[in-house]
């Protein structure tokens, strides 16, 4: 059943980054799917209004003021009714938010919900509880999210800190990992292989061959450079053919080229500066190791990336890291220097043995991450809280039933359930919430007599030619597994 | 979860509520029973929430399915668990066939089969909502570097606190006293006398840890060469760091530059030589190896002429103490209309405000570790003499803002490095001066507000009575308020990266 879905961010193109892509790269594979998207986002430089990308994928850029990184000003109610006119506009059945840090992202989340629409939310990032940022963060996620319908987050750690954080159901929370195109991430010397696998004769490196080591990160304090710098010098010291290839900037990236002037090593590592992401590949391929040394990430889409082009990963063990790419094409550390150190020298090691079959990487990597798999992922969310398929099936069945389970798990839009719903988040909190979301009602209802529904056009949908459903044969074959399946239990 | 009986099990693995947030749905409904029948074994968020559960352990899962299966409906042995999970028929997530090759290798290969893997990469046969109980949050951590603290060491770290605060009292009492008409060279005199006492003990002490840190350096050389010593106590250097990690590298970073301003100016010895309790001097000599047999030689050679150079520290010492004097005397007559033209209320508001900030940027060390004998924070002293400075304008006389300028010199710049010393030579000594400051302090605000002796004494009794209850009522306090810490860490957190090289 096809939807009418509205994607908001504050974060999209033409800024760059891993958000910005994943909505893009959803979007269209939704829109493959059959579905109508739009994407609401603030005004870019220079780029304001309608504006339509390939496939029709239509983008609202409205303007906003904007206070830090390409975030809005949050102002509660102001974007309510240029909001409601899109969703009236375009016929919006479901509202999809992504990151934490965007504004706008909540602010139409509880618009959306007073205006009696379902609603997700996509969780991009991990925060702690600690400090001041993150505890102000957090009460807001949970203003939005006490009231959403289903959230989405990258890895099943970030699905924890997210539980967590805004004190969900677990339930109500999906993992869906990120993807890459994997055709954009090939190995330099790539042949689709046919037939027989693995028949082709893998690159074999000698003993003497100068290992090139790839390292592709903005050079910030928590994508643990300074494990970098000091790594680095000693990595050289023992392994003589070793050479870095370092692209990213960053505040330390001055600190990295200090280490490199006071160790004279200017010969043997490559600063590249910024790289743009469609040259990451370009880079990747130019090496046979990548290390990354982060010290936090709720994915990591350059680990799958670098595989994807065939490189052997080394990378730290921590938040949603392990999760993501098999063993045989990892060595992890833990985030010290020393340990950094030695799982890269076991990698060289292990390359240098031709014991990895780095050629086979990108074969498997395509086969584990697509975006059309996430696209059919998300649907299926799409459909739980649409009521498409059941509440027992998308939930599960439990015995035991729980506090939000004896209400059914669907949320009701009635405003007194919400304010419930509100009212839990905190002594203070849940009050100036309820407020907020009265508030909201009244602004709803004064819209609805000022600017009526009836006086709004309704946009006319991007032609298209009807498609076969992509699900089509995969289901079928899928069919075809579960009678197996089922005949042989 | 409430009890129930057990059901029989159903098809689909029954994917398990946990409860998030039990406060939310507190004020809508009566909680049914909440967490009576939890899992000890097993983290649900709610220990997030709840100060008194238990710490985590891995579960010893046979043992708790026994008699867990009756409450929780869900069969908790993984046996169980992976015979109970046949794939399910959920649409959109059809089984697919995995690539052999992916599991090829691998450690995974012997997990149960069918199992859910916390995997990113695996195309498993369960919903993309499924929480498995048993991992989910299975690495958090609750208040994981919490140290309860116990009453009486509570009690008496805060001496250190009462101490200073009854110094400052002391200070504006005598302020107080002088504006009145007391004498204000009786004043200083008395504050003088007790510098040169205290300067007196403190040289003393200053001088047998240097003795017992030379006795110490000989016994790490022993007989053998300069070299051999240096060699050696490098390699113990290297040791003590790969143990202690940055903290230590952190000390000797102190310690380093203490040696530094002993090389560079032999007369500032007993400035830095307070850095040097033994423990932190072995670590010295060890870390600093390069320029080991130098500072060896160096502290050989003092020895050598170990007279001449102590009286020479203290001759150094007292016409530090006569230029200060001397420049004090120059300088109040400037200091006496340096407030003139601003208004009274003005300069009270400004020195009662530069009193609280001194009291509050006060460092109170712990006395323990690197930081143990550092001079007070320039913060505090300099809001401290202003203050004092602020007031001794107000003086009638040059005379008047003489003394309470040198006065607050005393109370402020040189007392606190007495004390911090005094608290780690003899604790008793330490007790007995707060007790003095505290009975004194009580006194000065008694004669104050009422004058003659008899409110004196009154007010030093209520004086200990209040400093004593407001000790013990802190600590109390402040040992009630740890049930509320509430620290959630897991592997989200950034994690601390721990780097040896230091580049600079």
């Amino acid at each position: 059943m096809p939807y009418n879905i509205a994607m908001i961010s504050d974060f999209f193109y033409p800024q760059p980054g891993g958000v910005e892509s994943h909505i893009y790269q959803l979007s269209s594979k939704l829109v493959d799917r059959g579905h109508k998207v739009v994407i609401v986002t603030h005004a870019y430089k220079g780029r304001k209004g309608v504006r339509y990308l390939t496939n029709g994928l239509k983008v609202y850029h409205i303007p906003f003021f904007i206070i830090y990184r390409e975030a809005t000003m949050p102002t509660v109610f102001s974007f309510f009714p240029i909001f409601r006119n899109i969703i009236i506009r375009e016929q919006i059945e479901i509202v999809h938010g992504h990151g934490s840090l965007s504004s706008f992202c909540h602010e139409a989340i509880l618009h959306a919900r007073t205006m009696g629409i379902r609603t997700v939310f996509t969780d991009h990032s991990l925060f702690g509880f600690a400090d001041a940022g993150s505890i102000l963060t957090n009460k807001l996620l949970k203003f939005t999210l006490s009231d959403v319908d289903h959230v989405i987050c990258v890895s099943h750690t970030c699905k924890e800190n997210t539980v967590l954080r805004a004190s969900l159901d677990p339930l109500m929370v999906s993992v869906i990992p990120n993807a890459l195109v994997a055709e954009n991430f090939r190995p330099l010397s790539y042949r689709p292989q046919m037939g027989e696998r693995g028949l082709g004769v893998p690159p074999r490196i000698g003993p003497n061959d100068t290992i090139t080591i790839v390292v592709i990160s903005r050079l910030f304090y928590n994508k643990g450079t300074d494990l970098l710098i000091a790594a680095i010098p000693r990595i050289l010291a023992t392994h003589p053919n070793v050479r870095f290839i370092i692209g990213g900037s960053g505040p330390q990236a001055i600190d990295l080229e200090q280490m490199l002037e006071r160790n004279v090593l200017q010969d043997k590592v490559e600063m590249l500066g910024p790289v743009r992401h469609e040259d990451v590949r370009d880079v990747m391929v130019r090496g046979h190791i990548y290390l990354h040394p982060s010290l936090t990430e709720a994915f990591g889409t350059v680990l799958v990336e670098a595989a994807s082009c065939g490189l052997y990963v080394v990378c730290t063990r921590v938040g949603g890291i392990p999760e993501v790419l098999p063993q045989h094409m990892t060595t992890f550390a833990k985030p010290e220097e020393d340990d950094l150190v030695l799982a890269t020298g076991k990698a060289i090691a292990a390359l240098r043995s031709n014991r990895v079959r780095t050629d086979r990487f990108h074969d498997q990597v395509k086969m584990m991450y697509s975006w059309t798999d996430v696209a059919r992922r998300t649907e299926r969310v799409y459909n739980g809280i649409k009521g498409a398929i059941s509440e027992q099936e998308f939930y599960g069945h439990y015995p035991g039933a729980s506090w939000d389970a004896a209400r059914g798990r669907t949320r009701s839009f009635a405003l007194i359930d919400r304010l419930k719903r509100y009212y839990g988040c905190g002594i203070w909190a849940g009050k100036l919430f309820c407020l907020c979301v009265l508030i909201d009602y009244l602004l709803y209802v004064f819209l609805e007599l000022w600017w009526p529904r009836a006086n709004i056009d309704i946009a006319r949908s991007w032609p298209k030619k009807p498609v076969p459903h992509p699900d089509a044969a995969a289901a079928k074959a899928s069919r075809n597994t579960r009678e197996r399946i089922r005949a042989s239990s | 979860m409430t009890p129930l009986p057990p059901l029989p099990p159903t098809p689909i693995p029954p994917p398990v509520p946990v409860e998030t947030h039990p406060n939310r749905a507190g004020g809508l409904k009566p909680p049914l029973q909440p967490r009576v029948p939890f899992d000890p074994t097993r983290l649900t968020p709610e220990h997030a929430y709840y100060a008194h559960s238990p710490p985590r352990f891995r579960p010893q899962l046979e043992n708790h399915a026994v008699h867990l299966r009756p409450l929780d409906s869900v069969v908790a042995t993984p046996a169980a668990v992976a015979a109970l999970r046949p794939p399910p028929a959920v649409p959109g997530t059809e089984p697919k066939k995995h690539d052999p090759r992916k599991v090829r290798g691998s450690a995974r290969r012997k997990a149960r089969k069918g199992a859910w893997k916390k995997l990113l990469w695996v195309k498993q046969s369960y919903p993309d909502n499924y929480t498995d109980t048993e991992t989910f949050l299975d690495h958090l951590q609750r208040n994981p570097r919490l140290r309860p603290y116990d009453f009486w060491p509570l009690v008496a770290d805060l001496t250190v606190i009462v101490q200073h605060v009854c110094s400052v009292t002391i200070f504006v009492c005598c302020f107080v006293a002088i504006e009145k008409g007391a004498s204000p060279v009786s004043v200083v005199s008395w504050g003088s006398i007790g510098t040169v006492l205290g300067w007196i003990l403190w040289d003393f002490w200053v001088w047998k840890e240097q003795e017992e840190a030379i006795k110490a350096l000989q016994a790490t050389k022993g007989g053998g060469e300069v070299d051999d010593g240096s060699s050696a106590s490098s390699t113990t250097s290297g040791s003590n760091l790969v143990a202690t990690g940055p903290q230590n590298s952190n000390q000797a970073e102190n310690n380093v530059h203490g040696l530094g301003l002993n090389l560079a100016n032999p007369g500032s010895l007993r400035r830095c030589s307070t850095g040097l309790s033994s423990p932190s001097f072995t670590s010295l000599l060890s870390i600093n190896a390069p320029s080991g047999p130098h500072a060896y030689q160096l502290f050989r050679e003092r020895r050598r002429s170990s007279l001449s150079s102590r009286s020479r520290q203290r001759l150094n010492t007292i016409k530090s103490a006569l230029l200060i004097y001397c420049a004090l005397l120059g300088l109040s007559p400037i200091l006496k209309s340096l407030t003139k033209s601003t208004a009274e209320d003005s300069i009270w508001a400004m020195s009662c405000w530069l009193m609280v900030i001194n009291i509050f940027s006060f460092e109170y060390g712990s006395g323990e570790g690197a930081d143990a004998t550092k001079f007070p924070a320039s913060l505090s002293t300099n809001a401290a003499l202003m203050a004092s400075t602020v007031l001794a304008s107000q003086l009638r006389s040059t005379t008047h803002v003489f003394s309470l300028t040198l006065f607050s010199i005393e109370v402020f710049g040189l007392f606190p490095v007495f004390r911090r010393h005094l608290r780690q030579v003899s604790w008793t000594g330490h007790l007995l001066l707060t007790f003095a400051l505290v009975i004194g302090a009580g006194g000065g605000v008694g004669i104050t507000l009422r004058g003659g002796w008899a409110a004196g004494i009154v007010g030093a009794f209520l004086g200990s009575l209040l400093t004593a209850f407001a000790m013990g009522g802190c600590s109390w306090w402040l040992i009630s308020l740890q049930k509320y810490k509430n620290v959630v860490t897991g592997p989200w957190d950034p994690a601390r990266p721990i780097v040896r090289t230091h580049w600079d």
